[in-house]
């Protein structure tokens, strides 16, 4: 895969009077990214893509789009995008097919009636070109906000939190619509939620941002899928699989959570070792719960997130 | 780009029931007036002539297509800027709380050509309600009514033109009178901008009218000097045309003050929107 | 009031003497007046009124007696209310008080000025002053004040038709300082509140010029339906 960036964002602040949105955030995409960007609610997501999309000027920091930026090239950069930004709004008064054909009238690209009625059977909406938008439920606007995205062959597509309030099968098919894109289309996608599970599933790339602030940046597999792993251990004596555990790996900080659980950093090709070693000293081990560190982290930000 | 979207701009404003609210009241309202000009124009007419009539008689045709069109012209031209308001306000505002404001801003077209294509589309509204307000004024009243000599009412006195010097003078004072609505449309268009719904500028709008409109009104020399500058002043000066001699000098004053109004409202909405943080 | 100028008319009548007695005076102006059964002109009708502009008007003005009258025309024209049958209907009930005051030389005519005064005090007329042509019998100048309708004085000029005593040319001066303006819907703010207290003046004229009668042709009554 190429590692041509075309997002480069670095050191990005915005300040909504008082309030500071966006305090330091950087990160790159590269072309053919299916980049994640993840973060709770009120991190900062929705404002930096706003940022990446001239929705928004930032205080400071730099925002680069296929090496250009918004100061002197602003058109040609937005000719290349395609996006929808926490939900797809149209005119609700007009059909799919003429909010279509508003859009792509000044998306720079000539896209034909052809081309629109290819582009709503790709979504899925071929036979409801005609209807109009006001009668449509969340996941078909959905759907139609993909298809306006698309219609004039964009090389970048930007989706905020594209998912949020579908049902699960609409989930699915977003999901795989994305997931088309990469295959079929070679599209760089840049995706935001607060799911981790979501960004897990169809990125290759991520960014970790909260409070304003970048917290990690690099590829998917690398970051989930890590060897270090954080595991629960429940057994019938916790004191005593912990002095089974320190004596034979001393530099291990295990962690008793209650009279019955443990908690403690492992790799993954350990964890078998560390069980076998309960076993044998004839501790019953009841449940092994191996924990991603970076799901672990992230978890943690959701639910400080919700207990504040 | 410019044309491109101020195309789009005729669609939505087409496609908009709102559009067609004002065009409904208008018609209903010159419908209603003819009605009542029909049932009772006489009454009317005295009205205006009853205190020279003690000494004079007026012979001829009055009540003709002509002055009625002139009276629905000077009744309306109060109440046609809340239905250009109405759909003006909307456009920027509109979206904003639509949130098609983003789709639009995040495509390859400057904003200043998004506030000029909604600029030129009100425009063109505001034209298009100004030829309906004409044709229903002007041709269903000279249907009915025929046509005839125009008694019309300064506040200097009674004006009677003949009727074949009066086409041209509606033809003139409908285009002051468009510039005059345009000047309605601009500036809800500066405060579309500024807002995230479109209940506050048209509100704002008509705020605006009435308060100059107010300060226009009060025959206090302190505002002598602020009147002139007012656009709801000229608000009026189509009603110039139909004075003998013309006033050309007031009406040149007037236009110059409503296109320097226009210039500048499109202005600060063109400045707002290509500064405002799309948040909505 | 008008008791009391009658006191005085009666008062000064003695002293009056005169070739002619007021009663034949008037009474031959009537007669020649009533000689027209009818009649139809052409007018040019210019007005000269503070507060009203209107451009010279042609129109067609149809009469019969006994106060049937009309006027035809394609654009406005403005008339006085009174002047064309009110002096004839006035003298023709003969219940007044007329008095000659003096002799006036008016328009290169020397002229008897007559009083007339109403004796009910019921009708609309309150004082009809007359210039009256004794040669000619006709009237000259008339100045007539009604309870309502001011005071408007006339002058008339005589050509082809002077034998009917129906005037070429006659001149109205109205008093229009009875005239207001009634609030205008939409107030003309072009102009500052100074410039709107201008002083306008209170005598306005129309000037009736009048042209080709058909007198005595025969008009039906149907005409002035």
């Amino acid at each position: 895969m190429t590692t041509e960036p075309i997002i480069r964002v670095d050191h990005l602040a915005k300040r909504f009077g008082t309030f500071e949105a966006v305090k330091d955030v950087s990160f790159t995409v590269n072309r053919g990214d299916v980049f994640g960007f993840l973060g709770p609610n009120g991190a900062g997501k929705s404002t930096t893509i706003r940022c990446l999309l001239s929705l928004i000027r930032p205080d400071a920091g730099k925002v680069e789009l296929f090496g250009k930026s918004y100061a002197n090239e602003r058109s040609a950069i937005l000719a290349n995008i395609g996006s929808i930004i926490e939900k797809p709004d149209f005119y609700r008064y007009l059909s799919a097919e003429r909010n279509l054909e508003i859009f792509a009238r000044i998306s720079g690209a000539n896209v034909g009636k052809k081309d629109i009625a290819e582009m709503l059977d790709f979504v899925g909406l071929g036979d409801r070109g005609k209807h109009k938008v006001k009668g449509f439920s969340h996941g078909m606007k959905q759907r139609l906000g993909i298809a306006q995205t698309l219609l004039h062959q964009p090389e970048l597509i930007i989706l905020d939190e594209p998912t949020t309030g579908l049902d699960p099968q609409g989930i699915v098919e977003i999901r795989n619509l994305i997931l088309r894109l990469r295959t079929e289309q070679n599209k760089t996608v840049v995706l935001s939620s607060h799911q981790l599970s979501e960004i897990e599933l169809i990125a290759n790339r991520m960014v970790i941002i909260n409070k304003g602030k970048t917290i990690v940046e690099g590829a998917v597999k690398d970051l989930l899928d890590a060897n270090d792993l954080q595991v629960r251990i429940e057994t019938d004596d916790a004191v005593a699989a912990k002095s089974v555990i320190l004596s034979a790996h001393p530099t291990i900080e295990v962690t008793q959570l209650n009279g019955r659980e443990l908690e403690f950093p492992v790799l993954k090709d350990q964890v078998h070792l560390i069980n076998q070693l309960l076993v044998n000293a004839g501790i019953p081990v009841h449940a092994i719960e191996p924990k991603r560190k970076l799901e672990d982290y992230f978890m943690n930000i959701i639910s400080s997130e919700h207990v504040a | 780009m410019l044309l491109k979207n101020t195309w789009n701009e005729f669609i939505k404003i087409l496609s908009k029931p709102r559009s067609y609210l004002g065009v409904g009241a208008l018609t209903l309202l010159i419908g209603i007036i003819i009605f009542a000009m029909k049932a009772d124009g006489k009454s009317i007419i005295s009205f205006v002539t009853a205190s020279f009539e003690q000494t004079l008689t007026f012979n001829g045709h009055i009540l003709n297509g002509y002055l009625i069109a002139f009276i629905i012209l000077q009744m309306l031209i109060v109440h046609v800027p809340l239905l250009v308001a109405l759909v003006t306000g909307d456009l920027i505002a509109g979206e904003a709380a639509m949130g098609t404001i983003r789709m639009l801003a995040t495509k390859p077209i400057s904003r200043t050509n998004i506030v000029l294509s909604k600029f030129i589309a009100g425009a063109a509204y505001t034209l298009f309600i100004i030829i309906w307000m004409g044709f229903l004024a002007l041709f269903v009243s000279t249907t009915i009514f025929g046509t005839g000599d125009v008694i019309v009412l300064n506040s200097d006195g009674l004006v009677i033109l003949p009727e074949a010097d009066v086409l041209w003078r509606f033809g003139a004072g409908f285009c002051v009178a468009f510039l005059s609505l345009l000047t309605v449309s601009s500036l809800s268009i500066c405060l579309s901008a500024f807002a995230e719904n479109s209940i506050g500028p048209i509100v704002a709008t008509m705020s605006v009218i009435i308060l100059f409109t107010i300060i226009g009104s009060l025959d206090v020399t302190v505002f002598d000097t602020i009147k002139p500058y007012l656009f709801t002043t000229h608000m009026v000066s189509w009603r110039s045309f139909f004075e003998d001699p013309v006033p050309w000098s007031t009406i040149r004053q007037s236009v110059i003050i409503l296109v320097a109004h226009n210039v500048v409202l499109v202005a600060i909405a063109i400045v707002r929107f290509n500064k405002k943080d799309i948040t909505s | 009031m008008i008791k009391i100028a009658q006191l005085l008319l009666l008062l000064a009548l003695p002293l009056l003497s005169s070739a002619q007695t007021v009663d034949d005076i008037l009474s031959k102006v009537l007669t020649k007046l009533n000689s027209v059964k009818d009649y139809k002109v052409s007018a040019t009708i210019k007005a000269n009124i503070p507060m009203i502009k209107i451009l010279p008007n042609e129109a067609t003005i149809y009469f019969k007696q006994k106060d049937k009258f009309k006027v035809e025309s394609k654009g406005i024209t403005i008339l006085p209310k009174q002047g064309f049958t009110d002096i004839n209907n006035f003298l023709a009930k003969k219940d007044y008080i007329a008095v000659i005051n003096d002799t006036v030389t008016t328009g290169g005519v020397k002229t008897y000025l007559i009083s007339v005064i109403p004796n009910s005090a019921g009708g609309e007329m309150i004082l009809a002053k007359l210039w009256i042509d004794p040669e000619r019998s006709v009237i000259m100048k008339s100045q007539i004040t009604t309870k309502s309708n001011g005071t408007v004085t006339t002058s008339y000029t005589y050509g082809d038709q002077v034998k009917y005593g129906l005037p070429s040319k006659m001149v109205f001066e109205i008093d229009i300082k009875k005239f207001k303006l009634p609030k205008s819907v939409a107030s003309d703010i072009n102009k500052s509140s100074a410039e709107k207290k201008k002083k306008i003046g209170n005598k306005g004229t129309i000037t009736i010029t009048l042209t080709d009668y058909q007198v005595n042709k025969g008009l039906s009554d149907s005409l002035f339906k």
